[in-house]
């Protein structure tokens, strides 16, 4: 916290990304070693699926954690695009259909949380708690329990499209949509915004950047990539539960906390969030093969954020007090 | 006084739909006694809340304390469980205070891991199992003083006790302080750190309390128990007037929120509307009372900041 220390914070290539990126590969040769079927095809194709739909809304929620806001409506928001889709589904479209359909649906209910975050002046972690437990609500009342026995065209993505018989489709979902968030992060002028609105939402309004519309927008995005991930949640089995998406929020903050993007905004970025979403949906599966109770997973994953943050803490803070001092937020935030 | 008035409107509009539901036994046996445990916990989240900070590991904590407690007294009888009881939750309300405090991660970060890290740490120790009540728990979650279940003494003590260490003490000023700015607050002699640790101290140790009076109440508890607790719990606080920015918010709202929600929630089941209809009801007056707040209150508001920052600034 003291001046000569801040001064020392001059290198840069050992971040934050490339500690994690190690434990990674550390985890992974662990794992290589004391665990057998680990890496057997079927758990790495079924981790592959968890990593997808995670990383999917990983990365929605951090655009929006970037902006200094939340969303813990996620879980809830999931459920009820997983229950649209089941219903619409039973008509028996087809695998695009569907995807429009949860792309639409999450863009418009995400929208309501923007809207009310910004036009209504809510903060983001009220407005989007209110949200949640409305969304939590109505499900019950429309749908009793479960949708099921959907027709073949409804399950598509999860049984029948493979990559080469065996990838699951979700992967190249996944790809797709992380290589477009990546080239976003650095070539848009948008993605600037958000980082400038993060750091310092009066000094962006300043700096001539519309905060409600950039906002809004970024609310727009996530809802649509949460519609992707919620359309790989539901058509994973030929039945849809109203609890689909319970407390999956919780999953993707920490997905994007791990990544090293502080929930004070102005900092992260996308591969940060790209690692921790693959840490956090490899531990339930590791836990299995390494002998222990599944009971044990969640405290694996309290234990990993925790030591991980710490271990971060002090260059966070130092780069934060940088920033705080000269104002460069814009050009650092990029990459 | 427009929570009061709201409150106040709920219960005779429910009376008149309901006329049982006015009875002195079923307002206070039942109603009131809903209400408790997630009252006790908002009293301290109010002041978290009013920091700047908040606290989403309170529902893991309870379960974690009440687990460990009833374990302990399965062995070494109820005392042993209620006192271990309250130290887990202290415990664990002090490692959040910690990392927030000196190791300086954010609240929302900090609460988050660690309400991973006690959810799972029940779950292991239990392996899945419930945990089931024992004397000292059942008195307290299920015995009755006069009439009145003896959970609601425990709360009014409480409450008064919170309101006055909020409103009247130096510690309650150092609070808001701050809340509405920390960097003025250090240079102007608080000792941020130990405020803050023990603030959420008391998160914890509340937290272990309502835990009690919970495991009591239902005489066994699984590990998901505190499921959704944490926002069940800042709802009432937010509801209450209590800015989630920090620096604004008292005690008295917190209360007012905590009957309104009581009242809600037991009210619609005895009008018959299903459960999922009365979380939507609960989501709708959150938003109508932020967005009327928002209106009424602003100018109100900037007084009342004005007011909060002259003490400290002596």
């Amino acid at each position: 916290m003291n001046p000569t220390e801040e001064k020392s914070n001059g290198h840069k290539i050992l971040t934050r990304e490339f500690y994690l990126g190690a434990f990674l590969v550390a985890l992974l040769i662990f794992l290589k070693f004391t665990t057998k079927g680990f890496f057997a095809l079927n758990n790495v194709m079924s981790m592959l699926n968890i990593f997808s739909y995670t990383l999917i809304a990983s990365i929605g929620m951090n655009f929006i954690i970037i902006t200094s806001n939340i969303d813990i409506s996620t879980g809830a928001l999931i459920s009820v695009i997983c229950i649209t889709l089941a219903a619409v589904g039973k008509m028996g479209l087809n695998f695009w259909a569907l995807l429009l359909v949860s792309i639409i649906a999450g863009a418009l209910l995400s929208g309501i949380n923007g809207v009310f975050i910004t036009k209504l002046g809510i903060p983001a972690m009220v407005a989007t708690l209110a949200m949640s437990q409305i969304f939590q609500g109505a499900l019950p009342l429309c749908v009793d329990g479960s949708i099921y026995d959907l027709p073949p065209s409804f399950t598509w993505l999860g049984f029948q499209a493979k990559i080469f018989g065996v990838v699951p489709a979700s992967v190249l979902i996944m790809l797709i949509i992380t290589a477009l968030a990546l080239i976003f992060m650095r070539y848009s002028s948008f993605s600037k915004k958000l980082y400038a609105i993060g750091n310092n939402a009066k000094a962006a309004r300043l700096a001539g950047i519309n905060v409600n519309k950039t906002i809004l927008v970024t609310y727009l995005i996530a809802g649509t990539l949460f519609g992707i991930t919620a359309t790989i949640l539901a058509t994973a089995s030929q039945r849809v539960t109203t609890t689909m998406g319970s407390n999956l929020e919780m999953t993707f903050i920490a997905a994007v906390v791990l990544g090293g993007t502080s929930t004070d905004g102005g900092t992260g970025k996308v591969i940060g969030t790209v690692i921790g979403a693959l840490i956090l949906s490899m531990i339930t599966s590791a836990t299995n093969y390494l002998g222990i109770s599944s009971d044990w997973s969640d405290a694996i994953k309290g234990a990993i954020i925790i030591a991980s943050v710490i271990v971060s803490s002090k260059s966070v803070g130092q780069k934060k007090r940088i920033l705080g001092t000269t104002n460069v937020a814009v050009q650092s935030g990029g990459r | 006084m427009i929570l009061f008035f709201l409150w106040l409107t709920i219960t005779v509009l429910i009376g008149i739909l309901a006329p049982q539901f006015l009875t002195f036994n079923y307002y206070v046996g039942v109603v009131l006694r809903d209400g408790v445990e997630i009252g006790l916990v908002a009293l301290p989240m109010t002041m978290i809340i009013i920091t700047g900070g908040i606290d989403l590991s309170v529902g893991n904590t309870m379960v974690l304390s009440a687990m460990l407690g009833g374990m302990v007294a399965l062995r070494f009888g109820g005392a042993a469980g209620l006192l271990v009881t309250m130290l887990i939750g202290a415990l664990c309300g002090l490692f959040n205070g910690f990392l927030i405090a000196k190791i300086k991660v954010s609240p929302m970060i900090t609460t988050l891991s660690t309400m991973f890290l006690y959810l799972g740490l029940a779950r292991g120790i239990t392996k899945g199992d419930s945990v089931y009540s024992y004397n000292l728990a059942s008195g307290m979650g299920n015995m009755s003083l006069a009439g009145i279940p003896v959970q609601l003494f425990i709360y009014v003590l409480m409450a008064i006790l919170f309101y006055v260490i909020l409103a009247k003490s130096t510690y309650g000023r150092e609070l808001y302080s701050i809340g509405l700015n920390e960097n003025a607050s250090i240079y102007s002699g608080i000792n941020t750190e130990r405020v803050k640790i023990i603030v959420y101290m008391l998160a914890g140790l509340m937290s272990s309390v309502a835990a009690l009076i919970w495991l009591g109440r239902f005489n066994a508890l699984k590990y998901d128990a505190g499921y959704n607790f944490n926002l069940k719990v800042i709802t009432i606080v937010v509801l209450g007037g209590t800015s989630i920015t920090g620096g604004y918010g008292d005690i008295r709202g917190t209360i007012v929120a905590t009957l309104i929600i009581a009242v809600l929630s037991n009210g619609l089941t005895v009008l018959n509307i299903p459960v999922a209809a009365q979380t939507i009801v609960q989501g709708t007056v959150l938003i109508i009372s932020l967005v009327s707040l928002k209106f009424i209150n602003q100018r109100k508001i900037r007084q009342k900041i004005i007011k909060v920052k002259a003490p400290t600034a002596q």
